[in-house]
């Protein structure tokens, strides 16, 4: 089993023995405990965190690490090329342009993390967007093959169906894996096929759009891409989450600290919290920065509160629930894990509804990003499943299930997003592209099975 | 790995029990051990015990290739009704659907012999691009203009090196295959737009130009009726009498052998098969205005490939070795087995195989070769799809070339009866639903006949 918790002690049999046992069991606990746990969690000093940071770099667990390099390196390297590419009008573009990818890798990262892949996500978004923008089309005027006279939901209405949709289809597919153990690779490549037909019929060969202004629902789903909040509100809006986020932090280490459990030290704590509010005041910063060539557009996109919203609740939900420890013990061990007790063909459908789920949103912000739909989306969501799979395996998702976080699937969408659009400014041609981001995915692929110990794992 | 090899004789007395008599119980009763490990069907001296033998393979799970006859039959009646004036099993469009399906039999072919590892290509696709391409760019006029064999020769080497790379990758480093093959897809579809000069670029060969029209005939061109009469003749007569002297060369020698009722029944459906295919190739299909009969090229092009790659699998120590390593890689690899040998070659294989279903590919599409000839990621899901749906295991250890033959048939069977039916604006959707849902259900049966089956991998938890 990867190692899924910063803080493995609160557990559920460390943490209660550690409060309530007389002092003798305190000792005993203790010293198992550090003979088990990381020795980073144990560093009572900033010093000495760093020194076991180091250490671990050096023995393979790299973490993030060579994905944020990884960025810096592209950053760097088009802005040689370019001077227009760090601007903060392009950085925010860059973030927009990969928001899909990052939702799509983060589906990915359901279904890798249990060994398994899902080639579907492309086309589930495919679908998510084909079938919320059939649903707010005004009555009478539709072409959908199912709904002929047009349903004019309201936008909520809308987007809740069509996640319930894309939730339905990974229930369909993750029943056929875990249950009848067909391999995720063929299901979900049987569901990509079958998908493009369905989003085809859907869509009925008639283009539809979201630019209709007298309807509501339409304006409001073009907003949750196009949309932004305006500059003060932004800055509102992150003094907000950082008191909360700062608050959190400080209270629960405090209180660990308090209760004789493990914390990192103060001073670890303090930076923490400074970093994250740094890089909130640079990122609002950045967008409160006019980035419009005529007029005025201002202020935090949506799509970002959007990906961050959807990443803290993945994380959570990986890393702070029991389901997200059983996900991390089918991909660490499928046997061992069923052995314990776990539920593999639950926690696998779920899994793949996740997933199917998370490929769902991306759909919802793929039709308000493009507003106008044809069947060149098939195409186009062709390309996005690859590039979601290359997203998760760039970020740092092993492909061999139980090492992965939702934050991977952030960066390496970011990485894939600063290519394209790196590439676009320089005026290469998207062949160029799909050459480039192939040798990353390869230089990815072979980083992963080097850190794991490489040809030995395998026979 | 499944049972080819049928040189037990189980019974027979051996040389050594002449030599040494107290052993002869000893050797008997292993004898009788090997005879009731061979399957039935390969022991069988009649022909009722063999088609006994057969019945209990088939029931435990064994199915061969009866599935997917099985479907061909039921898709060819589904759509001779539902298609309008009943025109699906008309002559000109059997032959159309053969050269439509053709691209898929190859390439899934190449896949198969990937699959067979309990590997994956997902680059073949674009690996067969690239290959049409580079053949078409060469024997491009004024230049390079280069001799139509040399072109197709040195667009295999360049696809086999491919493959190489790939598969250097795989066997060596360990990269999992589907991440590997997944940026040859990314990379390969990049540099085949390079060639071909940028996205609209495109490529021709004219049926004129006598070194150009190979390649436009190698789907479109037809050999004269007279001459595939000669030609299934030679074959037919070739081919039974070899099979005809093996066995009773094996008979005479004390091998086991099938019985000659069982021989000559083989044969029979040869010619049969054989005279079917060319009365249906010999009926005009041009039309009033053009006359177009005999025996298509592709058709023995794909035949002799498929004599090819089942010869290498199944009478070859090559072979062997991969059913051994589809089977299981450890024990391969404890037998001596060179893994990373025998996986990089596979990859080299594939990948040769595809760059040649690239050539067909341009020549179906009346020697024009654009980006428009085939969507590289549709191509390897027709392929997989045709694979698993003939009967090759995705888990590796299970499969024969003729089983990407038959499926691809009926993948190209499926898009074209589709094609033929009058749904409007359901009949491009449904060319994506049947293959998938042809696929699942395929895989459906590979998994669940897994269960009671003898040969290949073991079931995952």
């Amino acid at each position: 089993m990867a190692r899924i918790d910063s803080d493995p002690l609160t557990g559920p049999v460390a943490a209660p023995s550690l409060i309530d046992a007389a002092d003798a069991t305190v000792d005993l606990t203790a010293a198992a405990a550090v003979g088990e746990a990381p020795t980073e969690i144990l560093a009572q000093s900033m010093g000495e965190y760093l020194h076991i940071w180091w250490q671990r770099v050096r023995g393979g667990e790299s973490g993030v690490l060579p994905v944020v390099l990884g960025l810096v390196i592209v950053g760097v390297a088009f802005q040689i090329a370019n001077g227009h590419f760090l601007s903060p009008q392009n950085l925010v573009n860059i973030f927009e342009q990969s928001s899909i990818y990052i939702l799509l890798a983060m589906a990915e990262i359901f279904a890798l993390l249990l060994g398994e892949i899902d080639l579907s996500v492309g086309l589930v978004m495919g679908l998510g967007a084909v079938v919320v923008v059939e649903l707010v089309q005004p009555s009478g005027s539709a072409t959908c093959l199912l709904c002929p006279h047009g349903l004019g939901f309201p936008a909520w209405l809308a987007i809740g169906v069509t996640l319930l949709i894309c939730a339905g289809v990974g229930l369909i597919q993750g029943s056929l894996v875990a249950r009848l153990k067909m391999p995720s690779f063929i299901v979900t490549l049987g569901g990509w096929l079958i998908l493009e037909g369905v989003a085809l019929i859907v869509l009925n060969g008639v283009p539809v759009s979201l630019k209709n202004v007298t309807v509501p629902a339409q304006v409001q789903i073009s907003n949750i891409f196009w949309g932004y909040f305006s500059p003060t509100i932004s800055w509102i809006l992150l003094a907000v989450v950082l008191v909360i986020v700062a608050a959190a932090w400080w209270f629960r280490d405090a209180s660990r600290r308090r209760r004789g459990l493990v914390a990192p030290p103060p001073s670890f704590t303090a930076i923490k919290i400074a970093s994250v509010a740094v890089a909130g005041a640079v990122v609002v910063g950045l967008c409160n920065v006019n980035r419009a060539h005529f007029g005025v557009i201002e202020g935090l996109p949506y799509i970002i509160v959007i990906v961050l919203a959807v990443l803290f609740v993945w994380t959570m939900l990986l890393q702070r629930t029991r389901f997200g420890r059983y996900v991390y013990a089918i991909g660490g061990n499928p046997e061992a894990a069923r052995r314990a007790g776990v539920s593999l063909i639950s926690i696998r459908t779920w899994c793949f509804v996740l997933a199917s789920l998370t490929a769902g949103i991306a759909g919802v912000l793929f039709a308000s990003w493009q507003q106008f739909l044809s069947t060149n989306i098939i195409k186009s969501s062709n390309a996005y499943v690859l590039l979601a799979v290359a997203a998760a395996v760039i970020g740092g998702t092993s492909l061999f299930g139980g090492r992965g976080k939702t934050l991977h699937g952030v960066l390496g969408g970011l990485i894939i997003g600063a290519i394209y659009n790196g590439l676009y400014l320089m005026g290469v041609s998207s062949e160029w592209v799909d050459i480039l981001i192939a040798i990353v995915l390869l230089a990815a692929g072979t980083i992963d099975v080097l850190s794991r110990g490489g040809s030995r794992s395998r026979a | 790995m499944t049972g080819i090899q049928g040189d037990l004789k189980p019974g027979a007395p051996g040389e050594t029990a002449a030599e040494v008599p107290q052993d002869v119980d000893l050797t008997a009763a292993a004898a009788d051990a090997a005879a009731a490990a061979v399957p039935l069907e390969i022991v069988a001296q009649s022909l009722g015990e063999y088609l006994r033998g057969w019945w209990q393979k088939l029931k435990s799970g064994d199915s061969g290739l009866l599935p997917v006859l099985v479907a061909m039959v039921i898709v060819a009646g589904a759509f001779e009704i539902l298609t309008p004036e009943n025109a699906y099993l008309r002559p000109s469009n059997l032959v159309y659907i053969f050269g439509l399906s053709t691209v898929y039999m190859v390439l899934a072919m190449g896949e198969i012999v990937v699959l067979l590892l309990g590997e994956l290509d997902l680059s073949i696709g674009a690996v067969a691009l690239m290959g049409g391409t580079i053949a078409y760019k060469l024997v491009q006029q004024p230049s390079p203009n280069w001799p139509w064999w040399l072109a197709i020769l040195t667009s295999l080497v360049c696809c086999g090196v491919i493959g190489a790379l790939q598969g250097t990758l795989v066997a060596r480093l360990r990269i999992p295959a589907f991440v590997v093959t997944l940026a040859g897809f990314l990379l390969f579809t990049g540099m085949l737009v390079v060639i071909l000069g940028g996205a609209d670029g495109s490529l021709s060969v004219s049926s004129a130009d006598p070194n150009q029209s190979v390649f436009y005939n190698l789907v479109q061109g037809s050999i004269d009726p007279v001459v595939s009469w000669v030609i299934l003749a030679v074959v037919v007569v070739g081919f039974g009498t070899m099979m005809w002297m093996r066995a009773s060369g094996r008979r005479r020698s004390g091998l086991v052998a099938p019985p000659a009722s069982l021989t000559a029944i083989k044969i029979g459906l040869m010619a049969v098969v054989g005279v079917a295919v060319l009365v249906i190739c010999t009926v005009n299909r041009g039309g009033v205005f053009a006359t177009i009969e005999g025996l298509p090229w592709v058709i023995p092009v794909v035949i002799v490939i498929l004599g090819l790659w089942t010869v290498l699998l199944q009478r070859t120590r090559f072979g062997r070795y991969v059913y051994a390593i589809g089977g299981n890689p450890e024990a391969a690899r404890r037998a001596g087995v060179n893994l990373a040998g025998i996986r990089t070659w596979c990859f080299v294989l594939c990948s040769a195989t595809a760059g040649f279903a690239g050539i067909l590919l341009g020549s179906f599409y009346y020697g024009q070769y654009s980006t428009n000839v085939g969507d590289p990621g549709q191509l390897v899901l027709y392929s997989v799809a045709a694979s698993v749906i003939g009967g090759t295991s995705l888990f590796g250890g299970r499969g024969k070339p003729i089983h990407g033959v038959l499926g691809g048939l009926l993948i190209g069977g499926i898009a074209y009866g589709v094609s033929l039916m009058n749904l409007g604006s359901l009949s491009i959707p449904l060319e994506y639903i049947l293959p998938g849902a042809v696929l699942l259900l395929a895989v459906l049966v590979d998994v669940l006949s897994r269960r009671g089956a003898r040969t290949g991998s073991v079931i995952r938890v």
